[in-house]
């Protein structure tokens, strides 16, 4: 306990307050560069009506009717009683100065914050106003956050009285006060906290961030809006609940962390980015990826180590003016940008190992492949002598290396952010490995009280080293019997080893000393900003980017190997270059009458992009020389081309709101493209958006329970017009080297016009609840329905038209989702904390209308599209098991007779199980039921622990590689998987087996495509779970550090599912031909990382 | 509010200008429009061109190999492949089948091609155009040749009435095209004999073999005329490719090595479809699936430069062996390590790896071959089976000869009619035995059995034994009236013309 007479402790009191204001203004200085705001509107114009109130009441009343925050002492306006006024749409600055001034007050704003002050110099308080003059006892402590960091600026006041203080840098505060007083803390962005004030000791104070990320500022398409005004469906990730997995790369973060954005990998690599799909896929040919904005463009390059926020857009409202392209949802991301104040030094660091994920899937050592193939072919005993565990040769040990160095600050005027990333990864299988270098500068600077400017420049190196020399293939199929290693432990040759047994004489152990194949491109891009406040009301804004890209591939199979042996070594080189040009010209207009808020944004944008390619190949190098020049002969034709492509958009949106109750968004777009038929290359899209805060309306009661409860919904349209090629629309005869002939030039048919082709349409509406209860539980439910029609289809024609396809604009496809967010602090008790945050979506595909009239396209294909199913759902022969007379496999086969009637019998035959009456739907679909993922945060004094799970269920697999490694005896020279728990193999008459009776050559098909391979692929996986620890500020001081954390990381550690193959996970992205199919699956990798993270 | 002022005017008309307009098309490079492809007469060379580009797509020549040559009985297929090149040499066919969906596609891609040029140019215009024209008219006639006997049954079956494929002429309206229905068997040999007779007409030019010109044609049309008993005409189109004295049978080494030089300089071939050195198509090439070895030729392991799944089989192999130094064998490549024969393992009874090399080895290239569509042999084979058909004995032995003296096969290995009465053989079975022997692999053999009422016996080891339980058994016979004689219409077709009716 410190002393203190009382005219220290008044004069004390009088410099916390100055303090705690500038802390305040720093503050919000500091939240609001953080979260970028831009714009936000305010109304200007307020009515009043007041009998005999309180100078307070009639603040609280302009700050609710303006959106501006008051701060004020409220020493000053205690005394002020019996305001009697009328004011009817009057500017409230106006307002203000009358009230205030005969109170020998004044008022001045910052920011979006109305500072109420005394006049003139005198500004100290009489010494009445104390509490009571005799107090001795001073509460002092530290107030930290969830993460153990001190909190600076909260403001700290003994409750019932006016007497205030706010945090110093080090989060410490001390006040005069008695033990049994009550402590108010609050702090802006936390949820207040009162605590009595011990008889003894300091204080440890922790506050907690609110749980629902209401008054999060988010980018919406072309403004911004503070969550709690948003009329969409967006979901916000801050970049510390992104970085918990370790990766260079967005998307895999993503995966699990926001409802209805679903993030599959067909592939562990390094080099390999998942892909993302947001709430189904709504097209059969076009482009399922969501619109990348970073920064307010569409497009760009970024790191995410320097992403600050993302947010996902999801319905019409919010993907509204990026409209024609944001048919798969937008993502957006901001990067950091510097803030006013000290330099500001980070430097995060992270190593760990990685390892590939097995799951149930194990192939036969040697004796196990001998016992099982002696059933059924002659195998010689000396086999045994080997037994070559290929699986572990090819997959082994990787490591992650990851460095970020940032540094940022700035004055009033000018704010920087640099910083540099290194990150290296090498991968589980043998040559694979991923290296990334990003460097990236943010500066904005004020130029003059008008405008506005901000450079923003991104470079990043890539390189990837990509399977080569069928490594994976061989380590799922070559055979135990056959040695990796000479008797000097050099790899084996297999083409010349006398007795190999393998189907495929390859060795990739032999093939890798020498042959590579790998990737290296590097993008810059580079963004000027311009924002002129013309008026108070009206802003100009030029948004512009400049991108360039180029990359660079290289093949090389060394004439030593299998792989170049044919042709005396193979080297195949590609490069491709881009450069995009964009423009974004806005006219901003807001203003405020009375209680009715208006915005309108009007822009226009244009978009160019060229590109070119080539590549050659050549054949006949000498051993180890990897260019082209030293080759003797082509390998292939040259090849090559350019093309352009060109985008411009028109748009408009008026936003309006009525007394932060009432909230209206409108907007349409106009927009051509280039790649569009000579008829139809422009479309008008349209959104519409209303939101309703009910705990904002004058009869909503103080809830104890539901603090916070608004209505959304919106509808509109957006458009698709990615993923097909730049010139789909024009009917063309192809000149390249595949129409010549003995050598000569030709031009042949290659593609049928199309001059309507047009853009893809999807009509989307969106009802959304948002509530907080208990100040503590944050729930966000969505419905929504996306009906997507004139698909983009890239239609297959009857042969005799002499064309394989036209693009055509057919169809409709709907998905029907909901979406589920609940955030949760669970618990709070002193130092310790948990909280929960949870999400779920649920969606179903369907088709609705083939608009040639057809029932069904790519009819025979295993995941065809066809009208009343999903888009993903699977069209077999059934599999019927195996007949247990013999262990012959068993199919169905549909019989449909003359009048029409349809039986089910079974067969062995297989060409009768796949025919077009036999093939059948499965009532299995590739799309998952729900996806979601779940994470726990728990906080105990500086330790942090976390753990996030991520769950698909209800999918099915089509495990393509069974083919190979669970064939029945067809491939002898293939190693077989053992068979998981609960599966059987024929033996004798009347078993009732899972397998068929295995026989040389195979049993009559056994292998070929069924809904035999279909596995269940729901899955949970331990996606991350972390400990991390932050160093007492104390130790820290004197090494001029101002954080310090250590962490252990670990991704991906358990995976729960019953699929039998390394790893459940497919891509989920529906369109692409990959989807649910796992082949040959590069397993994602357990990782365990070691991490230092430090600021000064 | 907006001030009234200039300064405030003018950066508004700044932004105006900002807002510009930027509505502008692009085009390909790689690519041409196709108003601008066939605009004039320079252009129709280039599109021939691109007709015999499309002709080259592996979509037609590999798959269309498989589906030709796989159903006969000069292969063996070694051991299962997942590959639907299974089933044509099982006859498991099903109507999903990749290779007829190709070859069905790509076929009629030629004549789309064939007939954009056939449309624009007038039969009454320069003699280069002329020959233009009639090129296109060859392939569009080559193209419904090859459909009718794969998805169509034999032409003496049922004199042609049964259903054969649709018949794709030049002018159709899209609505047309797509609903075209199946012509029958008969109505599209008449639709090839016209083209073909028009063709021989037009074209004036010796192009080389890689084009076709006037004799082309005729040796297309003795064919033709051959598989419709036509007998008379068959002799008559032969007669004038033998007689045109612009191709001559190779003789010595320079047949050993017939497919292995360069192609357009080969004067027994009269049609390939030439492949060049950067068409090479590896181990997806027809040759990959004969033959696995080095640059030189020598055989080396299954999987080393090729699949080596389908062998010449036991039963060709041993009756081609009858006469060791016949040099047709040349065209086979035992696997021989350490002077031992290699079986390839994986059925039982275990098959010969007998390595086919016609598909190898174009210009020191392993798998890099140009498939050879017609040729001088096979004219002679034309005559003789159809003289040989008309009691024309003699005439009928003295082409079988000419060949069996070509291929080094001494005066004893040669046919008169005494060794026939003899060995109670007809002249036609001695005529069709050297069919098989000259023309094995080139895509004949189910055809000419099939058409003369024979079936296909395959009494020896590979995956068709498979049929059978237990593998060991060793027979297949497919008779020639066997549904599987032909192959399913791709169902994929049928779902988009349902004026198409699939084989039964």
């Amino acid at each position: 306990m410190h002393k203190s007479d009382s005219r220290r402790c008044a004069y004390r009191r009088q410099t916390l307050l100055r303090y705690m204001i500038k802390m305040k203004i720093m503050l919000i200085c500091i939240i609001t560069s953080l979260v970028s705001v831009r714009a936000t509107t305010y109304a200007q114009k307020v009515t009043l009506k007041f009998e005999q109130a309180t100078l307070r009441d009639v603040l609280d009343e302009i700050q609710k009717q303006t959106g501006y925050d008051f701060l004020y002492n409220s020493t000053l306006i205690a005394k002020e009683q019996a305001i009697s006024l009328t004011v009817n749409d009057r500017d409230f600055k106006e307002v203000l100065t009358e009230l205030l001034h005969p109170r020998n007050l004044r008022f001045e704003i910052k920011r979006n914050t109305v500072f109420v002050r005394k006049r003139g110099p005198d500004v100290n308080p009489a010494p009445d106003r104390l509490p009571a003059a005799n107090h001795q006892q001073t509460a002092h402590g530290i107030i930290r956050n969830t993460q153990g960091q001190p909190l600076s600026g909260v403001t700290v006041g003994l409750k019932g009285t006016s007497v205030a203080t706010a945090t110093d840098e080090g989060g410490r505060f001390s006040l005069p006060a008695e033990a049994g007083q009550t402590l108010v803390f609050s702090l802006l962005g936390y949820v207040p906290q009162e605590i009595a004030v011990p008889s003894s000791d300091g204080m440890e104070v922790q506050l907690f961030e609110e749980m629902s990320d209401l008054d999060e500022v988010v980018v919406v398409g072309y403004s911004t809006r503070k969550v709690r005004y948003l009329s969409s469906s967006v979901t916000t990730i801050s970049s510390e609940k992104l970085k918990d997995v370790t990766s260079n790369d967005l998307s895999t973060m993503l995966q699990g962390k926001a409802p209805g954005v679903v993030v599959s990998s067909p592939s562990g690599a390094p080099s390999s980015a998942p892909r993302v799909l947001i709430r189904g896929a709504g097209t059969i040919s076009a482009s399922t990826s969501p619109l990348v904005v970073v920064d307010g463009n569409i497009g760009g390059n970024y790191n995410p180590a320097d992403i600050e926020s993302v947010s996902i857009l999801k319905d019409a409202a919010a993907t509204g003016l990026y409209g024609s392209r944001a048919a798969n949802g937008v993502i957006i991301i901001n990067t950091k940008r510097g803030e006013a104040g000290k330099t500001k030094v980070e430097f995060n660091n992270s190593f760990g190992f990685g390892n590939p994920t097995t799951g149930n899937f194990r192939l036969m050592n040697s004796q196990e492949l001998y016992d099982f193939q002696t059933t059924f072919y002659d195998r010689d005993p000396s086999v045994l002598q080997n037994n070559t565990d290929w699986w572990g040769l090819a997959f082994g040990q990787g490591y992650v290396n990851n460095h970020n160095l940032s540094i940022s600050g700035g004055s009033e005027n000018v704010q920087y952010y640099a910083s540099g990333v290194f990150y290296r990864e090498e991968g589980t299988l043998a040559g694979t490995g991923h290296t990334g270098y990003n460097f990236r500068t943010n500066l904005d600077a004020k130029l003059t009280d008008r405008l506005k400017a901000s450079v923003l420049i991104n470079g990043n190196v890539n390189k990837n080293q990509l399977e080569n020399s069928r490594t994976m293939y061989d380590a799922y199929t070559n055979l135990p019997f056959d040695p990796a290693f000479d008797g000097e432990g050099n790899p084996i040759d297999a083409r010349f080893h006398p007795n190999w047994l393998g189907r495929e004489k390859e060795n990739f152990l032999h093939s890798l000393l020498y042959n590579y194949s790998k990737d290296r491109s590097w993008a810059i891009s580079g963004d000027l900003n311009l924002d002129y406040t013309l008026t108070d009301k009206i802003t100009l804004s030029s948004y512009n980017r400049t991108q360039f890209a180029n990359g660079q591939t290289a093949q090389f199979f060394d004439r030593n190997t299998k792989q170049g042996g044919a042709n005396g070594g193979e080297l195949r080189n590609g490069t491709s270059s881009s450069n995009r040009l964009l423009t974004s010209n806005r006219v901003r207009y807001a203003d405020t009458f009375g209680e009715h808020d208006l915005a309108i944004l009007a822009a226009a944008e244009a978009e160019t992009t060229t590109s070119d390619w080539s590549a050659t190949s050549g054949k006949g190098l000498p051993s180890g020389r990897d260019v082209m020049s030293v080759a003797t002969d082509v390998l292939l034709s040259p090849s090559g081309a350019r093309e352009q492509v060109g985008f411009r958009k028109y748009l408009a949106q008026a936003d309006y709101s009525y007394n932060n109750r009432y909230f209206f968004v409108a907007s349409f777009v106009n927009e051509f493209s280039s790649k569009f038929g000579k008829n139809n290359p422009m479309a008008n899209f349209y959104q519409l958006g209303a939101s309703w805060i009910l705990t904002n309306e004058p009869f909503w009661q103080e809830n104890r329970i539901l603090s916070f409860a608004k209505l959304r919904g919106s509808y509109g349209t957006v458009g698709n017009a990615d993923g097909i090629s730049n010139f789909a629309a024009l009917g063309l005869y192809s000149i390249t080297q595949d129409a010549s002939y003995s050598g000569l030039p030709g031009a042949a048919p290659y593609q049928k016009g199309n001059p309507n082709l047009s853009w893809e349409k999807i009509r989307s509406a969106n009802l959304g609840v948002d509530l907080t209860l208990w100040n503590r539980v944050g729930i966000s439910l969505d419905i929504y329905e996306k009906k997507a029609s004139e698909l983009l289809y890239r239609q297959p024609l009857v042969a005799t038209t002499g064309y394989s396809y036209v693009w055509v604009n057919a169809g409709s496809v709907r998905n029907r989702g909901l979406e589920l967010n609940v955030t949760s602090q669970n618990f709070k008790a002193g130092n310790f904390t948990w909280e929960t945050s949870l999400n779920m979506a649920f969606n179903r595909n369907q088709v609705l209308e083939l608009s040639d009239g057809s029932a069904i396209f790519n009819p025979g294909a295993r995941q065809p599209i066809a009208v009343g199913y999903d888009m993903d759902a699977y069209n077999l022969p059934i599999w019927a098991g195996v007949d247990p007379a013999n262990g012959d496999p068993l199919w169905e086969k549909v019989t449909i007779d003359e009048s029409g009637n349809r039986s089910i019998a079974t067969t062995n035959v297989y060409s009768e199980a796949a025919t077009s009456d036999s093939r059948q739907f499965t009532g299995t679909s590739a799309a998952p039921k729900f996806t979601g993922g779940i994470s726990n945060t728990l906080t105990y004094q500086n330790f942090t622990l976390s753990a996030f799970f991520n769950f698909v269920y209800g999918n099915y697999v089509y495990n393509d590689t069974r083919v190979y490694f669970d064939n029945d005896g067809l491939y002898e020279a293939f190693n077989s998987m053992v068979l998981p728990k609960g599966w059987t193999r024929w033996e004798k008459e009347g078993d009732k087996a899972t397998h068929p009776k295995p026989i040389v050559g195979g049993n009559k098909d056994s292998n070929q495509s069924s809904s035999r391979y279909l596995e269940e692929g729901s899955y949970i996986r331990l996606r991350n779970v972390r400990l991390g620890y932050n160093f007492p500020e104390k130790w820290l001081q004197s090494a001029r550090i101002s954080r310090l954390q250590v962490f252990i990381s670990g991704d991906n550690l358990w995976t729960g599912t019953k699929f039998s193959g390394p790893d459940p996970e497919v891509s989920l992205s529906q369109v692409d031909l990959a989807s649910g199919v796992s082949s040959f699956k590069y397993p994602v990798s357990k990782k365990v990382l070691f991490g230092l993270n430090v600021t000064f | 509010m907006i001030r009234p002022s200039i300064y405030g005017k003018l950066k508004l008309m700044t932004v105006a200008v900002l807002f510009f307009s930027c509505q502008k098309y692009y085009d390909p490079t790689e690519f041409i429009n196709e108003e601008d492809a066939l605009a004039n007469e320079s252009d129709v060379e280039t599109a021939t061109i691109g007709t015999y580009a499309v002709l080259k797509n592996a979509a037609y020549v590999r798959s269309g190999h498989f589906i030709m040559e796989y159903p006969g009985d000069a292969v063996a297929q070694g051991q299962s492949s997942a590959d639907d090149l299974t089933r044509a040499y099982r006859y498991t066919h099903i109507n999903t089948s990749d290779h007829c969906t190709n070859f069905w596609s790509q076929a009629y891609k030629v004549v789309a091609a064939a007939n954009n040029v056939i449309e624009f140019v007038p039969n009454e215009s320069s003699e280069g155009l002329r020959q233009l024209k009639g090129e296109n008219l060859f392939l569009r006639a080559m193209m419904h040749f090859n459909l009718v006997r794969i998805f169509g049954r034999p032409y003496p079956q049922n004199s042609g009435e049964n259903p054969g494929v649709p018949i794709l002429k030049e002018g159709l309206s899209d609505e047309e095209a797509e609903t075209l229905s199946r012509s029958s068997v008969k109505e599209v040999y008449d639709f090839v004999i016209s083209d073909l007779l028009q063709a021989a007409e037009l074209m004036s030019q010796s192009k080389n073999n890689s084009f076709a010109s006037k004799e082309v044609a005729y040796a297309l049309l003795a064919r033709v005329y051959l598989y419709k008993e036509d007998q008379e005409n068959a002799i008559k189109y032969a007669d004038l490719v033998i007689n045109s004295d612009r191709y001559a049978l190779l003789q010595g080494s320079e047949y050993a090595g017939y497919f292995r030089a360069q192609p357009d300089n080969n004067r027994e071939t009269i049609f390939a479809i030439r492949h060049m050195k950067v068409e090479d198509r590896a181990m997806s090439s027809i040759g990959s699936m004969y033959f696995s070895g080095d640059v030189s030729g020598n055989p080396l392991g299954q999987g080393v430069s090729g699949w080596a799944e389908i062998y010449a089989s036991k039963k060709y192999y041993d009756f081609l062996n009858q006469h060791p130094e016949d040099l047709r064998n040349s065209f086979i490549t035992p696997y021989v390590v350490n002077g031992e024969l290699q079986y390839n393992q994986k059925l039982t009874p275990v098959t010969p790896m007998y390595y086919v090399n016609k598909y190898s080895l174009q210009e020191g290239l392993i798998n890099l071959s140009s498939p050879v569509y017609l040729r001088l042999a096979e004219m002679y084979l034309i005559r003789a089976e159809a003289n040989a058909k008309e009691n024309n004995v003699d005439a009928a032995l003295a082409d079988v000869n000419l060949l069996r003296k070509r291929a080094g096969l001494s005066e004893d290995a040669l046919y008169t009619p005494e060794k026939l009465a003899t060995a109670g053989k007809t002249a036609l079975d001695v005529v069709l035995e050297e069919r098989w022997l000259e023309l094995a692999f080139e895509g004949h053999r189910a055809y000419d059995l099939f058409r003369n009422n024979r079936s296909v016996v395959r009494d020896y080891p590979g995956t068709h034994s498979l049929n059978n339980t237990p593998t060991t058994d060793l027979h297949q016979e497919v008779k020639p009236t066997d549904n599987r004689v032909v192959f399913y219409i791709p169902q994929a077709e049928i779902n988009r013309n349902s004026a198409l009716k699939q084989n039964p």
